[in-house]
């Protein structure tokens, strides 16, 4: 059943490599098959190559060498032999001699010459008219001829000449029926080189296909994919490599996905903690205030009153005035700080007019405790709707900007841009100070609750600053 | 008249200066002149033997001299009398009376007192005499040789009927006789004896002589009619002069030969009748 099961699955995937894989057209070059065919043909023909022609090379080299041998020994045989009978000049004893010792099928012609160069046997068609010049060598001849002379000579004397001639038919036909038989089998063996080469290379890219096309699936997210590993070679190794891979891969993403919903899950539930305890914080302060207003307030208030009363009853009693004054003094002073308080708790502007009027008072307030920096400030689009949550938001987050422009970027300028362009509030404050490697100075308290309040508003925040080039805050809040 | 006078003297001046020319030309006016030698050794041991002294001819007589031979006696002596193909003729004693019949003319012959043949058996034989020879195989040359001729005669002498009481067998040459012998082909060998002394020290150590013949006119060296006179002359002359020089010494031992010296046809003819008609 298993098996059944990954023989269709074979076919499928077969199928869908051909579809995907082969259409992809890839380049004729480029292709494993075609390439491994290529090559292996080019060797082969070329090594057959190189084997025939050595083999053709050796074959002319040992019938040229045979040849020539034969025709050496032969020649120095009759030159030796014949020397007795051509000092008796019994020429017919030595023609009934050669004509026994010479059927050899090569063998043209043999001619004796006696010492006045006269031709006394001749047996074949010896060439009358241009007599033949001496060859080196078989394979150095220029009529198809091999024609050698000797010397016959008696105890040194010379006694004539012998001279014979081979043919090379009979040598060039055997060279070439081995030329024939070498090529023929060069050519099989190219032929069957390149069937089994082709079979090879269909079956062996055929399965790196299918494990190509289960990669790329896998690729897409789906693992559930697997090849067939029936075949328990290179690619079969690879295929159950793969398959085991492919399980492990699908096991860890899955661990991936769950620890990625749970940590999903806890910055949402983070993100609220955080909004939650900023609107805590911000109601609490809220409160603080306005019991310091309401509370503190009345008290120093009464405390004022009834010290300028006790001033005004005191009947020119110097002593008693002036504790009246310095009551009166305290109070005033405790009221300042009080109210100090209260503003940098819950600025009471920005619940009577509204965030730009709240960010201007503060820019003139910092303006007046930095006098050499002077900071441009405007906005755009109706910023009056904002939610209570973001105009404190906002609010805290300039303020914490030109703090941190007031302790450490030493600007001469700085801009701030607040712009309301009905899909999203966008703020920028800039400056022309000392500036920071963001790499370095990414993690300070002050930005982590700039970016945890831009959070709470489901905003984003960047920062674009390099030293000596001043710093840029970008906040995106969308208004949905 | 006159004028018939005149041409007639000029064709006998022609004639005369021809014949004269022909008469006085010396050996280097000829072409190559063949040396014509009795095949009583096989063709290399006569090439061997006989070429210092062709050699030597060469040289002096400024002409080129060439060693050739037959295939056998019969050959032979037909080349020399019907063909006279040889220039200078280097035959046997008994043969020369034929050659003189075709023209050639003796100069010279080998100084010695005479050729023999002898009979010889391996050292360790039970043939002790001419007689012990009776039944046995007697290796000799070619029939028409003077090697047989001289033992037929022999053995004659000896009342010994050289076809009926042994059985001669005929060998290509002296060599051929000798060797039968020496491996125990045949029983004994008859041969000349220059021949047998120049055979290998090893052969004649294990071989013993057993019976000599009479003496024979040693070897007659003439020339063919085609030789002018005065090229016989300096043929004749330097083979004449040879042991004055060490050159010639030198040639004349190779050969073994004491020298050459002058000689008459008559003692071969005499020798001839004798031999051939004893």
């Amino acid at each position: 059943m298993k098996n059944l099961a990954n023989r269709f699955f074979i076919r499928k995937a077969s199928q869908k490599y051909k579809k995907t894989f082969m259409t992809k057209s890839i380049p004729l070059l480029q292709s494993l098959r075609c390439r491994l065919i290529v090559s292996v043909v080019i060797i082969e023909i070329v090594m057959l190559s190189i084997l025939v022609l050595n083999n053709i090379s050796i074959i002319q080299t040992t019938h040229t060498d045979r040849l020539r041998d034969t025709a050496s020994s032969m020649i120095q045989q009759i030159a030796n032999t014949s020397g007795s009978y051509m000092v008796a000049v019994d020429y017919a004893t030595l023609e009934d001699y050669l004509k026994n010792v010479t059927h050899y099928r090569e063998l043209l012609y043999l001619a004796i010459f006696d010492r006045d160069d006269n031709m006394v046997i001749s047996l074949g068609p010896f060439p009358q008219k241009n007599r033949p010049h001496d060859d080196i060598s078989p394979a150095q001849t220029d009529d198809e001829i091999f024609d050698i002379t000797e010397d016959i000579k008696v105890a040194g004397q010379p006694m004539g000449k012998v001279s014979i001639g081979f043919s090379l038919g009979i040598m060039q036909d055997a060279i070439k029926k081995a030329r024939i038989r070498g090529i023929s089998i060069a050519a099989i063996e190219i032929i069957l080189t390149v069937l089994v080469t082709v079979a090879i290379g269909i079956g062996l890219t055929r399965r790196l296909g299918i494990l190509s096309n289960a990669a790329a699936e896998v690729e897409a997210g789906n693992y559930s994919v697997t090849v067939p590993t029936e075949i328990c070679d290179e690619v079969g190794k690879t295929a159950i490599a793969f398959n085991r891979m492919v399980s492990e891969v699908s096991n860890r993403s899955q661990q991936l996905q769950r620890a990625k919903s749970r940590s999903t899950k806890l910055l949402r539930e983070n993100r609220q903690l955080i909004h939650y305890s900023l609107e805590i914080q911000e109601a609490e302060r809220k409160h603080l205030a306005r019991e310091l207003h309401d509370e503190l307030g009345q008290c120093l208030t009464a405390i004022q009153a009834d010290a300028e009363l006790i001033r005004d009853l005191s009947d020119n009693d110097k002593r008693i005035e002036t504790s009246a004054v310095a009551i009166m003094d305290v109070s005033s002073r405790v009221y300042d700080v009080v109210h100090s308080m209260m503003h940098r708790l819950r600025p009471g502007i920005l619940d009577n007019l509204g965030l730009v009027e709240a960010l201007k008072d503060e820019i003139k307030a910092w303006e007046s405790r930095n006098t050499e920096t002077r900071c441009n400030f405007t906005t755009r689009g109706d910023l009056s709707q904002l939610s209570e949550h973001s105009n404190i938001m906002l609010y805290r987050i300039v303020q914490e900007c030109l703090t941190n422009i007031c302790k450490y970027a030493q600007a001469k300028t700085v801009t701030i841009s607040l712009q309301n362009t009905t899909e999203k509030l966008l703020l920028e404050v800039r400056d022309n100070g000392n500036g920071f490697d963001i790499k370095q100075h990414n993690k300070g308290l002050g930005l982590i609750g700039m970016r945890e309040r831009v959070e709470s508003l489901n905003g984003s925040l960047k920062i674009k600053s390099e030293p000596g080039k001043g710093v840029g805050i970008f906040i995106s809040v969308p208004l949905s | 008249m006159r004028l018939l006078i005149l041409s007639g003297y000029i064709l006998l001046s022609l004639f005369t200066s021809t014949g004269l020319a022909n008469t006085n030309r010396h050996c280097s006016q000829f072409g190559p002149i063949t040396f014509g030698i009795l095949p009583f050794v096989s063709a290399e041991q006569l090439v061997i033997r006989f070429t210092p002294l062709v050699n030597y001819l060469s040289r002096h007589l400024n002409t080129q001299i060439r060693i050739e031979t037959a295939p056998n006696f019969i050959a032979f002596s037909q080349r020399t009398t019907k063909d006279k193909r040889y220039g200078i003729l280097f035959t046997a004693p008994h043969f020369y009376p034929l050659a003189r019949k075709a023209g050639y003319r003796l100069i010279a012959s080998v100084d010695s007192p005479g050729m023999r043949a002898v009979f010889v058996v391996p050292k360790a034989s039970t043939i002790q005499n001419i007689n012990d020879l009776k039944g046995r195989r007697l290796a000799t040359v070619d029939t028409k040789s003077l090697a047989t001729l001289l033992i037929r005669k022999h053995l004659n002498q000896h009342n010994i009927n050289p076809d009926k009481d042994l059985n001669i067998i005929a060998t290509p040459t002296h060599n051929a006789s000798l060797l039968s012998t020496y491996h125990g082909v045949t029983d004994a060998s008859a041969l000349m004896q220059p021949p047998y002394a120049a055979a290998s020290q090893q052969v004649r150590d294990n071989m013993r002589i057993i019976a000599k013949t009479q003496r024979a006119p040693h070897i007659p060296i003439s020339v063919s009619e085609r030789i002018s006179k005065s090229c016989a002359a300096e043929i004749s002359h330097l083979l004449l002069d040879m042991t004055s020089t060490a050159e010639g010494r030198q040639v004349l031992e190779h050969n073994r030969f004491s020298g050459f010296r002058l000689s008459s046809a008559a003692e071969y003819e005499k020798f001839s009748e004798q031999i051939f008609h004893p």
